[in-house]
Formats: C-alpha cells, structure tokens, sequence
C-alpha cells in the first residue's frame, strides 16, 4: 500500500518533470534558482568566511585580482557579501512565503466552501487588502512593529496573502460543483473531512505554484524594505542582504564619486533581478501546468 | 442588473470600503508605541511639572484621555468634514492637507504620465507578442519585459542616473526643476519639466511594461483561436484588420483591469523614484514623514492614497462595464 503510493508519486513527479522540461520559461527559472540556492548555501566553501570589519583595511576598492569586486565601505570584499547576501533574501523570501500561503490558502477555503455571509466577508476583506498600496503599507507596518528579521517576514506575508487567497477561492468554488464533492456530501461525510480529504489535495498543486510566485514576490519586497533601511538591521556579523548593498553603496555617494563606482551597486542589484526572474518563470510556468483555466492556452 | 442598481452597488462598496480604510488608519496608528506629545514638547518636557502640565493638556485637547471608541468617532467626524489631523514636523500645527496639496500636483504628472507612456508601450509590445506567439519575436518581447519587471526600481533609477546623468551627462541628476526655473517663461517651465521626468518616467516604463504587455499578450492567446477569427481570416481580410477590428476589441478587456489594479502600485513607485531623483512629490512626503515619525501626516497621505485607489477601481468596474456588452446587458 505504501510501496503503491509511493510508486505513485514518483510517477506524477516524473510527470511533473516531463512538464517542466517541455516548457522551458520553467526549467530556465529552476536552474536559476538552484543556481543561487546552491551559491548562498555554500558560500562559506566558495568564497570563504563571512567577512567582518576590519581597522584599517582598504575601503571602496575598484575591482583588483585580490577583490575581484573591490571593497564596500567597510573594506569587505564584495563579491563575498554578494554570495552570502541570498542567504537573507532566500530565507525571508521562503518564510514569507510560508506565512502568506497559510493565510491566504485558509481564507480561499473557508470563504470559497461555506460560502454566503463568511465568504461575503472574507471576500471583501481580501478585496481590502488587494487594493492598498503594499509599500507604504509595508512600510508604516515595519516602523509600528520595530525594523527586525520577524517584521519583515510579517509585513511581506501581509501585503501578499490576497492574491493567494483569491487563486484558491476560485478554485475551491469551481471544485465545489464537482461530482465526486456531491457524492461525498450525500454519504454524510462533515464538511472539514471533506475539506481535508478531498478539497484540499485538489488545490494543493495550484498553492505550490502561488507559493513560488510569492516567493518571488516576498525577495523583490524585502530587497524594497531593506533598500529604505527597513530590513533586517545589519548588526555586527549578521549577513547584509542584497537590497542592504544597493542601500550602502547609494549611502556611500557609489553613484556620483569619481568615477562611479559601478561594481559596488550593479551586482548587488542584478542579483536581486536574477533571483526574483528565477522564481518568477518557475511560478508561471507551475501555474500554467497546474491550473485548468490556463491549461487552454498552450 | 440595470444601471442604476450596478452603480448603486458600486456606491455601497466605495463607502463601505474607505470606512474600512479609516478604521485600518486609526487601528495602525492607534497601536503604534510612543507618546504623540513627545515630538512637540521640549526635551525632557515631560519630566517636570510645567512640562506635565503642558503634556496633559495636549493629551486633552487632541482627545487623547477619551475611551478609544470615542476617539474613533472623533476621527471619523473629523474625516467627514475633511480635517486630516495637524502635521507635527512641517511647520507643526499646520493642518496635514496643506502640506500634502502642493504635492500632489507633482506626483500626479509624474505617474500620469509614467502610467500614459508605460501602458501605450505595454500595448504596442503585448498586440505584437500575443500575434505571434511563440515565435522568435514573442520570446524576445516576453524576456525583456520579464527581465524589467523583477528589477527593483530604486536600483532602476540608479543605474539610469548612472547611466544617462552621471556618464553620459545627458539628463539631470534629480530634482523636478533646473536651479533657474523662476527666470524661466512659460513654454520653458513645461519643456523643463518634462526633461527633468525622463528618466523617472522610463524607471516606470521599464519595470511595469510587462504588466500591460503581458495581460494583453495572454487575453490575445485565449481570443486568436476563437471561431470568429477564423471566420474573420477566412473572409480575407489582413493580419492588420483581423487585430483592429476582430481581435483587439474582444482582448481589451483585461487591459482595464489591469490599469485598476495597476493604481495600487502607482504610490508604491513614486516614493521609490521620488526619493532617489528627489522630487518634492506625495511619495517623498511619505518617506520624509516616515522618518520625521510624523504620524498625522502619514495617516493622512497613507488614507488619501488608498482613497484615491478605491475610486480608480471602481471607476475602472464602470468604464469595464460600459465596454463588454456581456456585463452591460446581462
């Protein structure tokens, strides 16, 4: 019985798989994403320990063989707070994510299955939030709860679980007319039974595709917040993300010095680009697989 | 439905949705942590007794020793009759909607024509993608924009300045006029103007075209293979006619909702762009009240903002509605 199921799915990753590969936006934004996991992850053996302040070392270095992307403010070198950098993109992108996928797939269900007055009100309370420009909101939430690792993972949930929530509902809504839903119902089975065996498998491939377009999403925010100094504070030893980069390098006047010093704030900022295009392809591409109304389109 | 009930309906939700927005407004600011009279009083005013004295008797006259449901219905009150609250750092005591008029004008043309000239491209790109999908000038198209859309603005505007101020000299650094506008005549104010808001319209342009491209080029995939464009295609008529007249009309649709929805953003990109070209706009205004910790002011900006998006939905839900005969007649 395990055995079975579990053959089985291998078979649907297999297909999966299959899927990806025919469609190329996907499997291009996979391999990026791997790509940069794996960077971020193993940037204590690529490129050595995090560096930390040193008195009295070289500061705003332009590219040399020693920093092959010269130094920042600090006189750390670049290209190693660059690798390291994703470590805090990713884990606020991934957490975020996390978040916003709970609350946002919990309000699709419960407003798309019951229906009537609690879906009433969670429709529009998502219609509310859909329509409120994220930043400022993002940003007034950042300064109320105090600028931290936890706020912005909070903030960025916040601003993006509407989307999610409106995906999932109408999902729910159309799965709700299905057959094999009537028969469960007519055999006496409880609603939340339902919901668990039946609704929530069907939707659960479609939340894996908003979950990585969300996370998407939650990398491009936080590079936003911590580009206005809201982000996570860069304490001693804490690792400066990418959006924190773009931030001191404008700080540090890389813009306007003689020359510009463009090797201090373009990668940062390609990176932010990069990653957030990765996850942004492999989302549209699991949503096109996933979600039937899009299926016509290929 | 007719007319009257749909427009109605819509007049119900806008209400009910900006009392909505109000009770958010007065929720955030209500639980933020700190002493409103702080900002006011002399440092370590509070600490002696003139300075007490002088703290409760602001507490009293901003309402602030009511019961919270009390203070809400003052606030609302004072919504009604247009009183946003006083701004604690610009001048302190002047009313926040004095401070906020004289921007808003900037911002306006800013994203009035940021939003004009990325939604025109937008279309142009998207009609072209969508006719030729999956072909080599698709795939071009679709990149590119893509590859605008996940790049963060404010490192955008860097690269523009960067780029175009900095190394090629041909635009100005920031600011939305030259140090001798005053001296300038009329038609010179207006050109000035506009060579000052290339580059923040074209940071808009090419982090959003995807957004209209990418609406337009896919609600054209769903319409192509329909009956009617064969029927269309089939009566001979050009590549050109089959779009205009067969197809474009039926994918428009999508575009409107996405313009609406794309107003939400709209503040969002301006306090980016405005404070690294740092124009004198609503969206530099919010930051610098951010930073001042100017709470009436932010909740003023943060309440007119969502405002001003509820009534350009809705009003998209409208002009929707006068478009797709579906809707109109249903």
């Amino acid at each position: 019985m395990f055995r079975e199921r579990l053959r089985e799915n291998r078979k649907r990753l297999q297909k999966l798989l299959r899927e990806l590969v025919r469609q190329r936006i996907a499997l291009v934004g996979l391999v990026i994403i791997t790509a940069s996991i794996a960077i971020s992850v193993l940037a204590p053996v690529l490129v050595g320990p995090y560096p930390s302040s040193v008195q009295g070392a070289a500061t705003l270095q332009p590219p040399s063989s020693e920093h092959l992307l010269g130094t920042d403010y600090q006189g750390r070198d670049i290209l190693t707070l660059l690798a390291y950098g994703g470590q805090i993109s990713l884990l606020i992108g991934f957490s975020a994510s996390a978040v916003a996928m709970i609350l946002g797939t919990a309000v699709g269900l419960i407003g798309g299955f019951y229906g009537r007055i609690p879906d009433q009100i969670l429709a529009r309370a998502t219609d509310f939030f859909l329509v409120i420009p994220w930043l400022p909101f993002a940003i007034v939430l950042s300064m109320v709860l105090g600028p931290s690792l936890r706020t912005t993972i909070i903030a960025i949930a916040i601003v993006s679980w509407p989307t999610t929530a409106r995906v999932i509902r109408s999902q729910v809504l159309s799965l709700k007319e299905r057959l094999f839903i009537e028969r469960a119902r007519a055999v006496g089975a409880k609603m939340p039974y339902i919901i668990r065996r039946h609704v929530l498998p069907n939707v659960m491939p479609l939340v894996w595709a908003e979950a990585v377009l969300t996370i998407s999403n939650a990398v491009f925010t936080e590079a936003f917040l911590s580009f206005f100094g809201l982000g996570p504070p860069p304490g001693a030893g804490t690792v400066v993300s990418w959006g924190t980069m773009v931030n001191q390098a404008y700080t540090a006047l890389a813009l306007i010095s003689n020359p510009p010093m463009w090797w201090y704030f373009l990668p940062p900022g390609l990176a932010i680009t990069f990653v957030v295009l990765g996850f942004a392809m492999l989302g549209y591409g699991l949503e096109e697989i996933f979600n039937p109304a899009l299926r016509r389109r290929r | 439905m007719n007319l009257r009930r749909f427009l109605l309906r819509k007049a119900v939700y806008v209400v009910l949705t900006v009392f909505l927005i109000s009770a958010l407004n007065f929720l955030i600011f209500q639980i933020l942590p700190g002493d409103p009279t702080r900002v006011l009083l002399p440092r370590g005013g509070s600490s002696n007794q003139a300075g007490e004295s002088l703290r409760q008797e602001l507490l009293h006259q901003w309402g602030l020793d009511q019961p919270i449901p009390t203070r809400f219905v003052i606030y609302l009150s004072n919504l009604l009759r247009g009183n946003f609250g006083t701004s604690i750092t610009y001048r302190p005591g002047i009313a926040a909607m004095d401070v906020i008029a004289p921007r808003l004008a900037t911002t306006l043309a800013l994203v009035g024509l940021a939003t004009a000239v990325t939604m025109w491209l937008g279309i142009i790109l998207g009609r072209v993608s969508g006719w030729r999908r999956g072909r080599r000038t698709d795939v071009l198209i679709t990149m590119t924009t893509l590859f605008g859309y996940s790049m963060p603005s404010f490192w955008v505007s860097l690269v523009l300045i960067f780029a175009f101020a900095v190394e090629l000299n041909l635009f100005p650094v920031h600011g939305e006029i030259s140090p001798d506008y005053g001296t300038l005549d009329p038609l010179s104010k207006v050109l000035d103007r506009l060579y000052h808001l290339v580059l923040p319209v074209l940071t808009f342009a090419i982090t959003n075209i995807a957004w209209f491209s990418m609406t337009l080029r896919n609600s054209l995939t769903d319409v192509l293979p329909e009956d009617y464009m064969l029927t269309a295609a089939a009566k001979g008529l050009t590549e050109d006619q089959q779009l205009r007249w067969h197809a474009l009309p039926n994918a428009r649709l999508p575009v409107v909702t996405a313009a609406a929805i794309y107003f939400g953003w709209v503040l969002s990109g301006a306090i980016v762009v405005e404070v690294v070209f740092d124009f004198q706009g609503l969206g530099k205004l919010t930051w610098d009240a951010t930073r001042a910790l100017d709470f009436p002011l932010m909740s003023a900006i943060f309440f007119i903002a969502t405002l001003g998006v509820v009534v350009a939905n809705a009003l998209a839900d409208v002009l929707y509605m006068f478009l797709d005969p579906r809707v109109r007649e249903a």
